[in-house]
């Protein structure tokens, strides 16, 4: 088979890595023929290709898209106008004037309540009948709003949005009253808000839902992505003819096992870090979101969070040892990654429990070095303090060896009875 | 071999196939355990604020003192300034600080104005806007204690001044999920996007698992292989889906506005058109380990563009319009104007007819699908 130009420059890329490696492995010498039959099996596999090629981009691009909005405006708020007084135009004229709300006129409440059960609108305002009379006459009349809490997000964000407004709206009307009965007019704001407040959105300034939102999707993606990678590469080796060799290498599941996971390493590591570098670099070098700390350092926690979840990946493939359970078992685990990151529901809000499986994740500890460098400008210390959360990952390594040396010669021989039965193994060709 | 042969020789067939049973029975079990597990505190309460009081005043410490009172934020300590309040940020002992500033109570008796400073970290936005509603409410309470007095002052009558100050009563209700709780958010449509995902692997991996050889798919006719197929699913599908949409619903406290009746008519062409997709879908592949790794692949794009966590008005058009042909995405949208927001059956009819559509689409590419892959078994086995 003939090499493509992308394949050369691959392995030339991860020559300098394998001698570093050479010193310390003692089956070394063949580290750079691994290399090459992982890429070998690579090209093959249309789907391995998908994985490492267009998918990421695809997934990455569209996730953003959807995001691309940033900041909602513009949300259509229904207005029923009972009173029509020039108070009800003036307050609607108000909604107009935030951003964050459209208001939208509706002649009666059961078609604006009937328009908010559509989700066509997100909330009702309703000025009573005689609103400006009972307010000049002294009676308290009420506003009614109402917002659409079952989308949390643009519920919670409208109710604090259309009480600014409307507060701000009523303070002028009490304004006015106030100059009326002979208030200087430097006392008459004070009098009305003695203690103003200023909100401040420390970090993420401009509330920016890319930011907040768009990092942590990724992420968890990334993770995915990195998972299946791995996975399918270890499951390649369940399906290979035990009896066969290519080019010098058997394709004995126990011959060589740790070289080979080596080998994988070596090649998918750079190739999964290109991804998670495109990441980093579309989020904050091609749309410039803020970001206090160095890309190096998120490049470096990157790569530890790759590392864990290689090892993770390793020890569920030395247990299971079975390609469809090591998949669903990964998926099982993975799956709900960004549930457990803590950044749409606080950490600490959650129960003991799931607090417990977040620190199976690896996202959630690479998401905490996330936030803490982009936002807080963190430098190594701290992130060396938040690397350091990973200890529990490394009781991992024994084990896996531990597992790997009892059960894959288990393995080996069921599927050297099996293959007296039938004589074909499954074929490995894509699709 | 007839219908109900054909069904039972499918409902065996996913049962006896230990990758599909996992992912259909464990599945949706574990999930329906873990996916609503971080969130069952509901709402954040009790955030850690920090104080930096530069005032030291009667009225600054009666300030700290409410801010304490409320239920979302709790006072953790007062630190002498601004950075070092940062500091307790960035290390995360602290979500938000108050600055309130020197001069605080002088000013206000003397009838000048002060402003109060909040800070949020934005990085997390359920905590930013709890602390930020705490201390608002907070410091507007502060400030109309402080109007009431000076109007008490001046000699006004009680009753007078308290009408002046709440002129006009502005009541801001949420509908439909009233305690603003995350899992009766979050669950209805994750459960439903559950249900459409595990289905699709499901007879995804039983189809391409049984492409390439010969067994009772292809005695049968193709259209007769989708019918039994899909009414297998259905079958368990059906038990599965009254556990989520019955049982786990209550659990999780999300409320309820459509009839049992009007429910089980709305997920009837939810489920068929999954079904009839998923076996549409599984004829392009032949190997077993591929459906889970696909579906599991869009899973969150599908969540993210169904519109309940991100409005659908600020999703772009076209991403929009594509995700229409996903039966999860009419559904999600039509189960909540249904059954959450008590939405009237004739407003959800289109998205209705949308499900029946995708039913009969997907159900004639299954066909097709099918067609295809016996020809190609005919001429693997000729050849």
């Amino acid at each position: 088979m003939a090499k493509s130009p992308s394949e050369q420059t691959h392995l030339r890329e991860s020559k300098p890595l394998n001698k570093a490696q050479n010193a310390a492995h003692p089956a070394s010498s063949g580290i750079i023929a691994l290399v090459r039959r992982e890429l070998r099996a690579l090209w093959r596999d249309p789907w391995q290709l998908a994985l490492i090629s267009y998918i990421p981009m695809l997934g990455i691009l569209c996730l953003w898209w959807l995001f691309s909005a940033g900041l909602p405006r513009q949300l259509p708020v229904a207005i029923v106008d009972q009173d029509h007084s020039q108070l009800s135009r003036m307050l609607t004229r108000q909604l107009k004037a935030n951003p964050v709300t459209e208001p939208r006129s509706f002649t009666d409440l059961s078609s604006a309540v009937a328009a908010m059960q559509q989700a066509q609108v997100y909330a009702v305002v309703v000025f009573p009948h005689d609103m400006k009379k009972d307010l000049l006459t002294g009676h308290k009349p009420t506003i009614d709003v109402r917002y659409n809490s079952q989308f949390l997000l643009v519920g919670k964000l409208l109710s604090s949005q259309i009480q600014l407004s409307l507060g701000d709206g009523l303070l002028q009307v009490a304004g006015i009253k106030q100059l009326m009965t002979g208030t200087p007019k430097s006392q008459v704001a004070v009098n009305l808000s003695p203690v103003k407040s200023q909100t401040t959105a420390l970090f993420n300034r401009n509330n920016n839902y890319i930011g907040f939102l768009v990092p942590p999707v990724l992420v968890a993606l990334w993770q995915l992505l990195s998972m299946l990678v791995m996975a399918n590469s270890l499951n390649r080796e369940l399906h290979l003819n035990a009896a066969q060799s290519e080019e010098g290498i058997s394709n004995r599941l126990t011959e060589h096992f740790w070289p080979k996971v080596l080998a994988k390493i070596l090649l998918f590591t750079p190739i999964l870090m290109l991804q998670g570098g495109f990441i980093l670099a579309w989020l904050y070098l091609y749309l410039a979101l803020p970001f206090a700390g160095s890309l190096a350092l998120l490049l470096f926690a990157q790569l530890i969070m790759l590392l864990v979840v290689w090892s993770l990946v390793l020890f569920i493939f030395v247990l299971m040892r079975d390609s469809a359970r090591v998949i669903s078992f990964c998926t099982a685990l993975f799956a709900p990654a960004f549930a457990f990151m803590g950044i749409t529901f606080p950490t600490h809000e959650m129960p003991q429990l799931a607090q417990w499986w977040r620190l199976i994740m690896p996202s959630s500890h690479y998401i905490e070095s996330h936030v803490s460098v982009v936002s807080y400008g963190a430098a190594w210390p701290t992130l060396a303090q938040q690397l350091s959360s990973y200890w529990g990952f490394i009781g991992l390594l024994p084990l896996i060896y531990l597992l790997a040396t009892k059960l894959l010669p288990m393995t080996v021989k069921a599927q050297a009875e099996a293959a007296e039965y039938d004589a074909v193994p499954l074929p490995t060709k894509g699709q | 071999m007839n219908l109900w042969q054909l069904v039972l020789t499918e409902l065996k067939a996913i049962v006896s196939d230990k990758a599909i049973a996992v992912t259909l029975f464990g599945g949706v079990l574990f999930y329906s355990v873990l996916y609503p597990l971080p969130y069952l505190h509901q709402v954040p309460t009790e955030q850690q604020l920090i104080v930096v009081d530069l005032d030291h005043s009667s009225l600054s410490r009666q300030l700290i003192r409410h801010a304490d009172a409320s239920a979302k934020i709790q006072v953790i300590g007062q630190v002498g300034s601004i950075t070092e309040a940062k500091r307790f940020i960035e290390t995360g002992k602290a979500h938000g600080l108050l600055v309130i500033p020197e001069g605080f109570r002088r000013d206000l008796l003397l009838g000048k104005g002060v402003t109060l400073s909040y800070g949020g970290d934005a990085s997390y936005f359920l905590i930013y806007s709890a602390v930020a509603e705490g201390l608002v409410s907070a410091g507007m309470d502060a400030g109309k204690q402080v109007q009431l007095i000076g109007m008490l002052a001046q000699g006004k009558n009680p009753k007078e001044a308290e009408q002046n100050l709440n002129s006009l009563h502005l009541n801001s209700v949420p509908a439909f999920n009233p305690s603003l709780g995350y899992t009766p958010y979050v669950v209805p449509g994750l459960f439903l996007l559950i249900l459409h995902q595990t289905l699709l692997i499901g007879t995804g991996i039983l189809g391409a698992g049984q492409w390439r050889s010969r067994s009772y798919w292809q005695q049968v006719s193709p259209l007769q292989l989708v019918c039994g197929r899909i009414l297998a699913f259905m079958l368990i599908y059906m038990v599965f889906t009254s556990f989520y949409v019955g049982y786990c619903y209550h659990w999780y406290k999300v409320s309820i506005q459509a009839s049992f009746g009007l429910v089980a008519l709305w997920l009837l062409p939810f489920l068929l058109a999954t079904a009839a997709a998923g076996v549409a879908m599984s004829t392009l592949f032949t190997r077993r380990d591929l459906p889970t790794q696909v579906l599991l692949l869009i899973s969150m794009p599908i969540l993210f563009v169904s519109g309940f966590v991100w409005p659908i008005a600020l999703i772009p058009e076209p991403l929009v319009l594509g995700s229409q042909i996903i039966p999860a995405v009419p559904a999600i949208m039509g189960m909540l104007e249904l059954n959450q927001m008590g939405a009237s059956w004739a407003s959800v009819l289109p998205k209705w007819l949308q499900l029946w559509g995708l039913f009969v689409l997907f159900f004639g590419l299954a066909i097709l699908g099918i067609k295809r892959r016996v020809r190609a078994l005919a001429e693997l086995n000729a050849s």
